[in-house]
């Protein structure tokens, strides 16, 4: 396999590039956390690599793995994988950084990274630094814990999040008791009160006329029962 | 130090030693059968072969497959080495990698299987197997061979612990060095020749030694299973922790092996240990675990106008903590079969916190329980932690709690907080003991639990932690490997419990707390000094 | 709509409230297919804004990998492009052949390339028909199930599962192809492109579908390629970037296949890339079947990573280790990592595996064609109105077991 795109690399940029491998044919290439977006935006501006093809951006954790040097290695594995478009190769850009160091962002240098970088914060915790929005992207907001890695035990459980209050809306509480469709609910109270199986679910609650069949057609109801909020 | 050079690695060595012990001793395994670090070196199943470089090398001739002209060809090879026979010396070069060996393990592995049953879905050893392991790093491919494989007696009973299965068997005499060198009874031995080799009795005896399930332990493959274990449980789902055996007062190191999902032991293996009990240990210690299930106590006793009745645990500790409340001279027993942490915190609730005088300890007599001791592992008290209690008590030596009836009946004492179920007399001698407010923590029925007026079930030595201390006066520690069924918690927690219902604060929550204030007993020797062995804990060596 | 002439002011422009509106478009609507959520911001009804909100189906795939087998990753695998799964099936058994250097046998790569590219059939029709029918159009969509039903009856008679078949295996398949299968197949296919032309004739004249597709949705070149947009979506927009003759894998650079292009990247775009791409695939299918072996195996004959037949495994010691190995402790490819890349139904969808040696995978690592196309979908939808999204977001095929995991 040529490894065109490591020797560019290793050309333009010499110690700074840490490793590289060619394990079944995969470029590949380690760089420190500090030279990040510049091996990148080389690769993607390089005429020899016009790498402008955003493929995937990832991360590995690997919990017991010292750091070789202060800021790099550590536990995780940010991985970034490239294609060009025009020449049809494609690369492998690694990072590693230790526990509670951000990276800095690729989004000026693609665009695709915006959510892949909020997947890794969401299932790793690893910060990007000048990402403009850098929030969950498949959890929800409440959640607490980063599932990814190997310390987030796979059977662990979540607390119980209260009701999110959106500032701003005049949401309604769900699943209250006015919640869904009216007619077909049952009035179980009435029912029991009432000492009445055979009542039918017919109308809700409000049309108050229909509560109690067996009483008759001239039966007008009681009154209708209050609504949740009143 | 001297070192050779295996695989271009630096291995240091000592003298006398064979390539494989030392690399052995580094934590590198070079795949072998027959041979073990506790045994004599019979080099029989030629699975450790390795090409040593030599400057005037012995080479044979054989006949190498040649690919480009599709036809076999004269070659050499050179003569392989058992790296179990071969003394290190300084700069020899071994490589255990080379196309030759790798060739040689194959055909050896194909060999070993030849014949052998597809027994596996019914085989103990599954998942423990050497011959499973080596085929998959070393064979890898189907055999050659497709007529009927050789039939053998299978089934056989060697005595009443060991059944013997001839098709499995590999022959590589480690159950016959054992029981020759370790055990010094020439009982088994091996008859036929060829592919017809079996395993054999002594004429007229059964394998009925002490050690009979060590021959399953350092059998690699199912040829030799033990009865107890057979078709118990698949050892994939059992986890392993480390302890000691409660047995005697050796404390060889061992594995509890239980099952989490049901929260039982199904058997216990031995930990190598060269200070204790080097690779082995004795029947009675393997099968000891029975204890931790069967015959437990497992709620409180309260006994009152004669009649017992059972009642919750919490009860019976409150019971326990009335029952002591109004004592004014009371008595502690130690037991010889709990462990330092217990009798620690027993003693000081009972000396320190309620005024106790009289210290005494509950031991087996190994001559009333027909226990004999021997020169091999079996030391003659079969208590595991006489030394540990009485170094706790921070005297020579403890009475006996026949000393304690004698001192209850001279009035000396009013009431009796004892540890254990183990008392060296019988109930009759020990009758006193019934009629003062007697307080037992036990986890067995036996003779203190019999004669007391409130029972508290604590945990054995399998549910919670903790150290003994051996005759040899080394302190080993043991780890907690299932829950204590039904709440039931260690005799310390459950004595810091009754001590808080009677208003003392002992600030000791954790073990951690217990071992910080308990007096230095020598260095819990925790790590074994010899190298880990090269595959995991739950295969056998 | 005539403006309200009353409430111009001055310069005749329409006085309104000034703010945009916020709207929940939320998980559990029909036309988001499978759990999303987009948080409108809308002028009128105009999109200003919408902030897409996956994740609802996160069933953490990728954690769920890491505690069994290999092989126990295929029903997982099966679950993420759910309307292909044999697609994700062949991905993934590709990439741990990567990493073990495993070779499948001829006719097991030509039966991965009939069975994946009847599950692309699958996918294109459900998408473009789907689509459709949320414009309104439901006769093409059941015209186009019923086909997608004959191919699930090849699938299930293959597979023994119309869906989810977790039938693909590191090294092979998990049985050799049917008797019947390459008649079965034949037979179908015309049935296939008879729907197809059906549902086409229907809408490629009907007014209200062109002008509910054309130039709606529209994504440029640059940003889809710096956004990561793969598969159909990206070929409408005019590059024609396509797996499959890129970096062909399996048999592909052996069959004859045009890679349909649109021009303008949008809606009509992307829904007459995928109906072109399914003739393609049903010619592609023709081709494999008369080319594959009728006879020989399937599987790789290497037992540290293929079961052994049940034959060897009750009749030999080596096969019932060697199927005990790899039940109990897992195929053990060597440590290292290796990203395996194929087209799936919506892009490229590639596995990045990292294995430690073990039985266990360490970490596998899904490269989810539309998570990456969703992400393109705000700039899609910004700038057309609340009825565009409806189409767009059809045209997207966001699959939510693929996007979420």
């Amino acid at each position: 396999m040529s490894k065109k795109v490591i020797d560019r690399l290793k050309a333009m940029f010499g110690d700074k590039i840490l490793e590289t491998s060619d394990f079944r044919g995969d470029e590949e290439a380690v760089v420190g956390p500090k030279d990040w977006v510049e091996v990148a935006t080389f690769l993607r501006d390089d005429g020899a690599t016009a790498m402008d093809q955003f493929i995937d951006l990832t991360a590995v954790d690997f919990p017991l793995r010292p750091q070789s040097a202060p800021g790099v290695g550590g536990r995780f594995d940010v991985v970034l994988f490239l294609r060009s478009m025009t020449l049809n190769h494609r690369v492998r850009l690694k990072t590693r950084l230790p526990e509670d160091q951000p990276l800095t962002t690729l989004l000026p240098v693609w665009a695709g990274a915006n959510w892949a970088e909020r997947e890794i914060f969401d299932m790793f915790g690893i910060k990007f630094a000048e990402h403009p929005d850098l929030r969950r992207i498949l959890m929800y907001e409440e959640f607490v814990g980063f599932p990814l890695r190997k310390d987030y035990d796979i059977a662990e459980t979540q607390p119980l999040v209260p009701y999110r209050q959106v500032e701003g809306t005049d949401k309604i509480a769900p699943f209250g008791a006015e919640e869904g469709i009216p007619f077909g609910r049952i009035d179980w109270i009435g029912r029991i009160e009432a000492n009445d199986l055979p009542v039918s679910t017919g109308i809700g609650v409000a049309e108050g006329a229909r509560q109690n069949l067996s009483q008759g057609p001239e039966y007008k109801g009681a009154e209708p029962t209050p609504a949740a909020d009143e | 130090m001297p070192t050779f050079k295996l695989d271009g690695q630096d291995i240091p060595f000592e003298a006398g030693d064979t390539i494989i012990r030392a690399a052995w001793k580094q934590g590198i395994e070079i795949p072998h059968y027959c041979w073990h670090p506790g045994l004599s070196i019979a080099a029989n199943c030629r699975m450790c072969l390795v090409e040593i470089k030599s400057a005037r090398p012995m080479l044979l001739p054989i006949l190498a497959w040649d690919d480009k002209k599709k036809d076999y060809v004269e070659a050499t090879k050179p003569k392989l080495q058992p790296a179990c026979q071969i003394e290190t010396a300084e700069g020899m070069e071994v490589f255990s990698k080379s196309k030759q060996v790798i060739e040689a393990q194959s055909a050896v592995q194909e060999f070993l299987l030849l014949n052998h049953p597809v027994d596996c879905p019914i085989c103990d050893q599954a998942g423990e197997c050497k011959l499973q392991d080596y085929w998959l790093a070393h064979q890898t491919t189907s055999k050659r061979k497709e007529t009927e494989p050789v039939h053998k007696p299978k089934g056989v009973r060697f005595g009443e612990k060991i059944v013997y299965d001839a098709e499995r068997c590999v022959m590589c005499t480690r159950c016959i060095r054992f029981c020759d060198e370790v055990v010094g009874d020439h009982v088994l031995d091996m008859r036929e020749r060829g592919n017809k080799n079996e395993i054999c009795l002594s004429p007229g005896r059964e394998l009925d030694h002490d050690y009979a399930l060590m021959t399953e332990h350092v059998c690699p493959v199912g040829a030799l299973t033990s009865r107890d274990f057979r078709f118990k449980a698949r050892v994939w789902f059992l986890k392993s922790a480390p302890s000691v055996c409660n047995g005697c007062a050796t404390g060889c190191n061992t594995y509890v092996d239980y099952d989490p999902r049901y929260q039982r032991v199904e058997r216990l293996r031995p930990r190598d240990n060269p200070a204790v009990n080097a690779f082995w240990m004795c029947d009675d210690g393997m099968l000891s675990y029975h204890r931790f299930h069967q015959d437990r106590l497992l709620t409180g006793r309260v006994k009152s106008e004669g009649a017992v009745a059972e009642v919750g645990r919490t009860e019976a500790v409150q019971a326990a903590a009335d029952a002591l409340k109004s004592s004014k001279k009371l008595a502690v027993v130690l037991s010889a079969q709990h462990s330092n942490e217990d009798n620690f915190v027993v003693l000081k609730v009972g000396r320190d916190l309620l005024g106790a005088r009289h210290v005494f300890l509950g031991a087996l007599d190994p001559v009333a329980s027909g226990w004999k001791g021997d020169e091999i592992l079996k030391n003659a008290d079969n208590n595991p932690n006489r030394a540990g209690a009485t170094k706790i008590a921070g005297v020579a030596k403890l009475e006996s709690t026949a000393a304690l009836a004698k001192a209850i009946d001279a009035g000396e004492i009013d009431a009796v907080l004892s540890l254990g179920f183990a008392a060296a007399e019988s109930a009759e001698v020990l009758a006193s003991l019934n009629k003062v407010p007697h307080v037992s923590l036990s986890t067995h029925p036996g003779v203190l639990p019999l004669l007391a007026t409130v029972v508290v079930p604590v945990a054995t030595t399998a549910e919670a932690s903790g150290t003994f201390v051996n005759a040899k006066g080394m302190t080993q520690g043991f780890q907690r490997a299932v829950l204590a069924p039904g709440g039931i918690k260690a005799a310390w927690e459950t004595a810091i419990e009754i001590a808080t219902i009677l208003g003392h604060d002992l600030s000791m929550k954790k073990l951690p707390d217990v071992r910080a204030a308990m007096p230095a007993l020598a260095a819990p020797a925790t790590a074994p000094s010899a190298p880990p062995a090269p595959s995991a804990p739950a295969a056998g060596t | 709509m005539e403006p309200n002439y009353e409430a111009l002011d001055d310069d005749g422009q329409l006085e309104l409230p000034a703010e945009p509106m916020r709207l929940n478009m939320g998980p559990s609507h029909p036309a988001m297919h499978g759990t999303i959520r987009m948080v409108l911001e809308l002028d009128g009804e105009t999109v200003v804004d919408v902030d897409i909100q996956p994740g609802y189906l996160h069933r953490g795939f990728e954690k769920s990998c890491e505690r069994g087998t290999y092989n126990q990753v295929f029903p997982y695998v099966d679950r993420l492009n759910y309307v292909s799964p044999m697609l994700n099936n062949v991905g993934f058994a590709l990439a741990v052949e990567k990493l073990c250097d495993l070779k499948v046998p001829e006719r097991g790569q030509w039966y991965r390339m009939a069975l994946g590219e009847l599950a692309r059939i699958s996918d294109h029709l459900t998408c473009n028909s789907a689509g459709a029918m949320e414009l309104g159009a439901f006769t093409p969509f059941l015209w186009c199930i019923k086909a997608r039903d004959y191919v699930w009856d090849i699938l299930e008679q293959e597979t023994g599962a119309r869906l989810t078949h977790s039938f693909g295996r590191v090294g092979g398949m998990a049985k050799p192809p049917t008797e019947m299968f390459k008649e079965s197949t034949l037979a179908v296919l015309p049935a296939v492109e008879e729907a197809v032309l059906e549902a086409e004739s229907l809408l490629l004249k009907n007014r209200i579908f062109l002008d509910r597709t054309q130039g709606i949705g529209l994504l440029s070149k640059e940003r889809a390629i710096a956004l990561g947009v793969t598969g159909p979506m990206l070929r409408s927009t005019g590059l024609d970037f396509d797996v499959r003759k890129a970096t062909p894998y399996l048999f592909y650079k052996d069959v004859d296949f045009d890679v349909p292009v649109g021009h303008d990247g949008d809606n009509y775009d992307r829904f007459m890339v995928r109906f072109e791409e399914l003739r393609q695939s049903i010619s592609i299918i023709r081709q494999v079947l008369e080319k594959m072996p009728t006879d020989g195996p399937v599987d790789c004959p290497d037992l540290r990573y293929v079961l052994p037949s049940k034959e060897a495994v009750y009749n030999t010691i080596e096969g019932t280790i060697a199927h005990f190995k790899i039940v109990m402790e897992g195929l053990k490819p060597p440590p290292g990592q290796v990203y395996s890349y194929t087209e799936g139904g919506n892009g490229e969808l590639g596995f990045y595996v990292v294995s430690d040696g073990s039985g266990t995978p360490y970490r596998v690592r899904v490269r989810p064609p539309c998570f990456h196309n969703l992400q393109a979908a705000r700039e899609m939808l910004v700038g057309d109105m609340i009825a565009d999204i409806v189409p767009t977001f059809g045209s997207v095929n966001m699959i939510g077991g693929e996007c979420d995991r």
